[in-house]
């Protein structure tokens, strides 16, 4: 039984957290459409500020991995 | 790297000034600075002014801007043709170009007058073609001497045609003929035939009722209809074969005079924006001041040149780059061939500032590795190197094209040299085909601990550089408080990085009191360096290395898409459909694994490892130079 909640916590480590890190880049992303249709030039500065919520996902996945390897 | 940069400053007498600026503009390596409070000292300031353009100058500029205006009015006369390289000097025969010009203006002016003449002819007749070429069938089946004669009109819908019958019938007492027929643009038109007595009478009572009548040019309206007929075709013809014959002359003029009048057009661009540049320089009672940059590999250049062509009258002098100038050098990046197309990454960023650091190596030695390290199989890499060398054939002239080509040759190489490491060729069922039974340092799929840590050591190593280098950054433009940050920073984050180490029994657990007295004593200089913020950027650093755990996040999910491509190609039971399938899953897979690990990468660099020690908002350097 034990074994399910380790995995079960684990899943929800990476899960929720790549919900969220989904969320933020929906939101950013649609903003950063908008803004390089104005200003192209701005186009590195768009994908930094896209890539910035994957940080979740990966401390997400680096949880789970703490879970299941403990 | 950033190239570095000399302040110069160009001194000589006011007549030589346009000179000294042409030279400057034919060696392309001299920015000029309209802003002197850097070049000039305070007291002297109010010695110095603005250079105003005298008498002759100013009378040249606007002899320059006429003739330009002129030739291209002249242009506007003439076809576009392809046009001969033209090598003349116009600067000693800009009077002859001028008197030249004057008549040929005129004649070519003269040229489309009649042209634009004979075009609004061609339109009427146009007009009245559609008429008659109506109504000819009908017109000349009938006698000259009849006695008929023939009213053209035209009726604005079907419905009036009925209207108009009553009418005629009305006033000729049933003596016409309506004809109506449907011209080529779709209007309806009548041609009404009756006794020439009558049609006085009858041409009266449709004007009353505004039913328009076809009028014809002064020299058509005595003629008989068929020789109307005639007459417009011929002259249809003589208009046509007029325009053609002009537009012939215009085509011979353009091919025999186009290239030079070009050529002195682009002369005197070149000579008025000469001119415009002077409105940025300076002057005293005697000579003038040019102020400006100049990159210092370039500088032995450009003094030689100088005092070859001017001797000792014009000077060049080097100042000292002052503290406050810092943000105004402008910056150009110099690399070596093999760096060089990685500035294609540093160009979607702004510029760095002067006195920092050009990330461009950088990022040339570490994404390549760890665009490797994330794909990390011999056999993906093997089909990108034979890409990149297609696509680098393919798009020699390219210049952005080209650079991506090197920097997927680049990266593929290094996916070889991981793919071999890790024991992957197209996963790992290609690999122990090849005899690949286990990787050479280890199995991605086994050891995800150990490639977790893996990952974590090159983010950690990677971090530090950044700090590092922005440590040395902070001490060239003299930051003092930043540059002790950012030390304070390298010194926490290896104490804890020792600290979880000595707790994990890795390195003796004797360090474990003595580094955290050393944290401890680092609060202090952390804060005072950083602020009351200072914690959480320490925190952010750490955070930053975490992130690098992608490095083995992605590519172990590249390497279970290999894996899932292979299990679906054996599931099938035959060799054909499991080849075909594995081609399509291998495919997808590589399209993915061009397009992840560049993404990460990238963002490994710009918001991990830039944030450290890149100042951005560096000026580009723009010498001044033709066109």
């Amino acid at each position: 039984m034990e074994k399910v909640y380790l995995a079960l916590a684990a899943a929800l480590a990476v899960g929720l957290s790549a919900l969220a890190t989904a969320w933020a880049q929906s939101k950013i992303g649609s903003a950063g459409a908008g803004t390089l249709a104005e200003k192209p030039e701005l186009s590195g500065t768009v994908i930094i500020l896209v890539a910035i919520p994957e940080t979740m996902v990966i401390l997400g996945f680096v949880v789970a991995i703490t879970i299941l390897t403990m | 790297m950033i190239a570095r940069m000399v302040k110069i400053e160009i001194v000589g007498p006011s007549e030589l000034l346009l000179e000294v600026l042409s030279l400057l503009r034919d060696l392309e390596l001299f920015q000029i600075e309209q802003d002197i409070t850097g070049f000039v000292a305070a007291e002297d300031r109010d010695k110095v002014r603005p250079l105003l353009l005298d008498e002759k100058t100013m009378a040249e500029r606007i002899y320059c801007e006429d003739l330009r205006a002129r030739i291209d009015e002249l242009f506007a006369c003439l076809p576009r043709e392809e046009m001969r390289q033209s090598y003349l000097d116009p600067g000693d025969v800009l009077e002859s170009v001028n008197e030249t010009l004057q008549r040929h203006s005129a004649l070519c002016r003269e040229w489309c007058r009649k042209r634009e003449e004979l075009r609004t002819e061609l339109a009427e007749l146009g007009g009245d073609s559609v008429f008659l070429g109506a109504l000819e069938p009908h017109v000349t089946t009938i006698a000259p001497d009849s006695g008929l004669d023939f009213i053209g009109v035209t009726i604005r819908e079907p419905a009036a045609v009925a209207e108009l019958m009553r009418t005629l019938a009305r006033l000729t007492g049933g003596r016409f003929q309506l004809l109506t027929v449907k011209a080529e643009d779709g209007t309806l038109i009548g041609l009404i035939t009756l006794e020439k007595d009558l049609a006085a009478k009858v041409r009266g009572i449709l004007g009353e009722q505004h039913v328009p009548e076809m009028t014809f040019p002064p020299e058509l309206a005595r003629m008989p209809f068929p020789e109307k007929i005639r007459h417009l075709r011929t002259r249809t013809a003589e208009v046509t074969a007029g325009i053609a014959a002009i537009d012939e002359e215009l085509a011979r003029f353009a091919r025999r005079w186009g290239a030079i009048y070009a050529r002195v057009r682009s002369w005197l661009d070149e000579r008025l924006a000469l001119l415009g540049n002077t409105a940025h320089l300076h002057r005293t009672g005697m000579c003038f001041f040019i102020h400006g940059w100049t990159p210092a590999a370039d500088v032995p250049r450009l003094t030689g040149e100088i005092r070859t062509k001017f001797g000792g009258a014009v000077l060049v002098e080097e100042k000292q780059i002052l503290e406050q100038d810092l943000d105004l050098v402008p910056v150009t990046l110099r690399n070596p061939p093999l760096f060089r197309p990685f500035e294609l990454f540093a160009r979607l960023l702004p510029l760095p500032r002067y006195a920092s650091f050009d990330p461009t190596p950088f990022i040339a030695v570490c994404f390549p590795l760890f665009f490797g390290m994330i794909l990390g199989d011999a056999g993906y890499g093997l089909v990108l190197l034979i890409l990149a060398l297609i696509l680098g054939r393919v798009f020699r002239q390219r210049e952005t094209a080209r650079d991506a080509a090197r920097i997927l040759l680049f990266s593929s190489c290094y996916t070889i040299l991981f793919g071999i490491l890790y024991g992957e060729f197209f996963g790992e069922v290609g690999a122990g085909l090849l005899g690949m039974k286990e990787g050479f340092i280890v199995e991605r799929r086994q050891a995800i601990v150990p490639m977790l840590c893996f990952a974590l050591s090159v983010g950690l190593a990677h971090i530090l550089l950044g700090l590092l280098l922005g440590f040395i950054t902070a001490l060239r433009r003299k930051t003092g408080r930043e540059a002790m940050f950012k030390l304070v920073n390298i010194l926490a984050i290896l104490c804890l990085v020792v600290l979880v180490l000595s707790r994990m029994e890795i390195v003796p657990r004797l360090l474990t009191r003595p580094l955290a007295l050393i944290l401890i004593f680092l609060i202090p200089f952390l804060f005072f360096s950083g602020g009351v913020l200072a914690p959480l950027e320490l925190l952010k650093s750490i955070g930053n290395i975490v992130s690098y755990a992608r490095i083995m996040a992605i590519g172990l999910a590249s390497l279970l898409l290999a894996r899932v491509a292979n299990r679906f190609a054996g599931m099938t039971g035959n060799v054909v459909t499991g080849v075909l399938l594995a081609v399509i899953f291998h495919a997808v897979n590589i399209v993915l694994g061009v397009f992840s690990p560049t993404i990460h990468a990238l963002r490994l660099h710009y918001v991990e490892f830039y944030s450290k020690f890149m100042v951005p908002g560096g000026r580009k350097f723009e010498p001044l130079r033709k066109g």
